[in-house]
């Protein structure tokens, strides 16, 4: 190889304030996929948006094939060959596949009217080699987010990149999409296309990159071969320190706090039942769409039972209503944080005592001062940083928003907490925050189901894992018997094992 | 201020800097640079008798923007607001006409805009339709009414008990500015100070999440419209008590007015944010710019073309200073 086919020379940005970006300089070689890591806040974010043109570099120059490219606007940095796969995905979802992949520049004959079937014709093409089962005419939003995804790549494919740019395109993807989505990648790198992956898993980073590059705080901190090095080590340059291993404590009591006999929703929940002790951490496994956030959402009376019971300290309890479910003292911690749990424009404080206002208003008034001393009290014990109660919440870490969040049950003297996902898009340094935060709340006698996707998570966290399958639990594992293999081998239903063999024994 | 002055006055003064908004202060600028350019241009233009007349002349139209504010910062919109006070005005006029006692009156002309808004909250909150549409038909379907049920001729000869009511002067102030002020002293207060305030501002900045947080989501947005159809109600009276009549066709394209003052008040349509300050300085612009321009004798369309310009500037410097951050 003798020219990088992407190469940042001594990029620096600086906004108003704030330098984000230092010297940072590495290169990513054709056909080379080439994970990029760091903790929220290192700078991974503004090196890719310099990359896809919306923000310009204050200094130093990106090299596309040895030559220096002014990545001036998104169009500019398309028409160089880069294609960039957000996060959250840039999509409209009412539109057809075909339409999304062509948008802002349309096949059109006569320049006036759009090729609709060209379009479904070349889409097809692009979409064949990557999931041939995606229907170009469908609209967008009756695919999955895996499948998204991929029409996401596929649009690179179309618009011919050399660099493709992918932001956290795993987040919400389960295992098995997650391989799909990897043997993908590794056809688009085995044609000479340059990937940069960011990811906060760095299982995945080391599953599907040769190399990495490291940053933290606007610099590079070094660039890895992913064989020769560990995790540990990668982590321990991430967050510029090591991160204690800690063992895993058991404060379940045998005091049953949570009794759910047979609950059932209108959907995807079918017949659950468990019991949850004081001072336990009950994890729940299983692939997305097994139910677990729907279960969850029954318990937090944000949506409503079809059948079942639910008895809390031996008395059965109605929860129609979040406010029910708050009056028992069950309190959720959503998965989607900027759309079930903060109110973006509002203070740390007012986020913390939306769901105990009565308690802060006891005559009618909200008594400020109070409610200043408790956000203290509570966000200094979830460890808030910066520690600024009246700022409003958005401009947070997604770290820091969860603490808030944690915070607003505290506040509400919640004493069972459910949490979705408690470590989604959260970087290496707060994730370990949190994992402590909620053995301490077990310690101090909470009960906390935490739903997870990530097994080592789950296996981190709990005293007693329940995987659920197709809306119900298909297993119960105590912590002597969990491993990653024993909740996959319950969480998988058999169909899609047969249809993944299927599909291999096709391809 | 001195260095010991500052010592006992620093924490109050930050105090009244966080109540107070930097979006509020430059409000305030805007409105400070307007009342120069005319104080400059029109003799007299800050003559006593004009600056109260201003506040007069605003105050309909700051009345029905709080209660604009707070649907708006509830996430909705209130287009019903002047077929409401329409509604509310042939209602107790009519009915005062006829003899009944003044409170009996006045409260069945606040009751219909309760039961206005009660049905706009309701249509939005429970049936889950949108709040422009649920407005827009209402505001025909309240109009309809109110012309209905007065065959279209207004309603002549209040007696003048009723129109001293809201005629009259306190401290020099005519009522009707006085009671505005009450009802934004409270406005205040609610947003400020009550859960239902933080309520108002949860829903509207972020529904679902709201909704996690076991805020009552259905209840505060009805509140709100029911707040606003009862100072649509309010302002009804104040205007009958003024002109001594009430025509069905009143309050036309009053909803526009109020709109227009909350969002240069630096209230969002998004929802979720709003100022009850904000929103008082954007009526008495609206109201400045009007009694300026008619000092001046500028022609009406010439004064429909400055308030339209004064909306868009505003917006503009949201945007441009919103950006930065």
């Amino acid at each position: 190889m003798s020219v990088p086919r992407l190469q940042f020379e001594g990029i620096s940005k600086v906004f108003p304030a704030v330098r984000a970006l230092s010297d940072v300089s590495f290169s990513v070689g054709a056909g080379e996929i080439h994970g990029l890591l760091g903790e929220n806040g290192a700078g991974k974010s503004t090196l890719l948006r310099i990359l896809s043109g919306i923000y310009r570099p204050t200094a130093g120059s990106v090299l596309i094939d040895g030559k220096p490219v002014a990545l001036n606007n998104p169009v500019a940095a398309r028409a160089a060959g880069v294609a960039m796969i957000h996060q959250e995905l840039q999509q409209v979802p009412q539109l057809s596949v075909a339409q999304n992949m062509f948008l802002g520049h349309p096949l059109t004959r006569g320049g006036i009217f759009v090729a609709r079937r060209e379009q479904e014709r070349r889409a097809a093409e692009a979409l064949a080699a990557l999931d041939p089962t995606i229907d170009p005419a469908v609209p967008l939003g009756s695919l999955k987010v895996a499948q998204r995804q991929i029409v996401e790549i596929a649009r690179a494919l179309l618009d011919r990149a050399r660099i493709v740019a992918m932001d956290e395109p795993t987040s919400s993807l389960t295992p098995s999409e997650f391989e799909r989505l990897a043997e993908v990648i590794s056809a688009l790198a085995r044609d000479g296309v340059a990937v940069v992956y960011v990811s906060h898993k760095l299982d995945e980073v080391f599953g599907i990159c040769q190399r990495a590059t490291i940053m933290r705080d606007g610099v590079v901190v070094g660039s890895v071969d992913l064989a020769q090095v560990s995790e540990k080590s990668v982590v321990s340059m991430m967050v510029g320190r090591e991160l204690a291993q800690e063992q895993h404590r058991s404060h379940a009591s045998s005091e049953v706090r949570l009794s759910v006999h047979g609950l059932a929703s209108a959907t995807k929940v079918r017949e659950v039942s468990f019991d949850l002790h004081r001072g336990e951490v009950l994890g729940i496994a299983g692939l997305v769409g097994s139910g677990r956030t729907e279960l969850l959402r029954l318990l937090a009376g944000a949506d409503r039972a079809s059948s079942g019971r639910v008895e809390i300290d031996g008395k059965a309890t109605k929860l129609s209503s979040p406010r029910d479910a708050i009056a028992a003292g069950i309190g959720l911690v959503p998965e989607e944080r900027k759309r079930e749990g903060i109110v973006p424009l509002r203070s740390i404080s007012s986020n913390m005592a939306l769901a105990s206002m009565g308690v802060f208003a006891p005559r009618g008034v909200i008594d400020h001062a109070r409610l200043k001393r408790i956000a203290a009290e509570k966000m200094k014990r979830v460890n808030l940083r910066p520690f600024l109660l009246d700022r409003p919440i958005r401009l947070f870490s997604g770290g820091n928003q969860q603490k808030a969040i944690i915070g607003r049950w505290l506040a509400a003297g919640t004493r069972i907490l459910l949490f979705d996902e408690p470590t989604r898009g959260i970087d290496v340094g707060a994730k370990a925050e949190i994992y402590h935060l909620i053995e301490e709340l077990a310690a101090e006698g909470h009960s906390v189901v935490v739903v997870s996707s990530e097994l080592p998570e789950v296996i981190r966290l709990a005293d007693r894992v329940l995987v659920m399958r197709d809306g119900t639990v298909a297993a119960e594992l105590d912590r002597a018997d969990l491993s990653e293999q024993a909740i996959a081998a319950h969480a998988i239903p058999q169909s899609e094992t047969q249809g993944r063999q299927g599909h291999r024994a096709g391809a | 201020m001195t260095d010991v002055a500052e010592h006992s006055a620093a924490r109050p003064r930050a105090e009244f800097l966080h109540r107070f908004s930097l979006r509020d202060a430059g409000t305030l600028i805007g409105l400070i640079v307007i009342l120069a350019v005319f104080g400059a241009l029109v003799p007299g233009f800050f003559a006593e008798r004009n600056l109260i007349n201003i506040l007069q002349q605003s105050s309909i139209n700051a009345c029905l923007a709080l209660g604009m504010t707070l649907v708006i910062i509830s996430g909705g919109i209130d287009l019903s607001v002047g077929p409401t006070a329409a509604l509310s005005a042939v209602i107790s006029a009519s009915m005062l006409v006829a003899g009944v006692p003044f409170p009996l009156a006045i409260a069945a002309g606040f009751a219909i805009g309760l039961v206005c808004g009660l049905l706009n909250g309701m249509l939005v909150a429970y049936v889950g339709l949108q709040p422009f549409i649920v407005t827009l038909g209402t505001l025909s379907t309240y109009r309809a009414l109110a012309l209905i049920y007065t065959g279209g001729n207004p309603v002549l000869g209040l007696p003048a008990g009723f129109r001293a009511i809201f005629n009259g002067s306190l401290f020099g102030l005519p009522l009707a500015v006085i009671i505005v002020a009450v009802v934004a002293l409270i406005a205040w207060i609610i947003l400020k100070k009550t859960p239902f305030g933080e309520y108002l501002l949860a829903v509207g900045g972020n529904e679902e999440a709201a909704h996690i947080a076991g805020v009552p989501i259905a209840r505060t947005k009805i509140a709100a419209y029911m707040i606003s159809g009862l100072l649509a109600a309010l302002a009804a009276q104040i205007l009958i008590g003024r002109l001594g009549a009430a025509e069905p066709i009143l309050g036309n394209l009053w909803e526009l007015d109020a709109i227009a003052a909350a969002a240069i008040g630096g209230a969002s349509l998004m929802g979720g944010k709003g100022s009850v300050v904000g929103t008082i300085l954007g009526a008495v612009i609206l109201g400045t710019m009007r009694n300026g321009l008619t000092l001046m004798n500028v022609q009406s369309f010439y004064q429909l073309l400055a308030t339209g310009l004064i909306i868009l500037a505003a917006m503009l410097i949201d945007r441009v200073t919103r950006g930065r951050g």
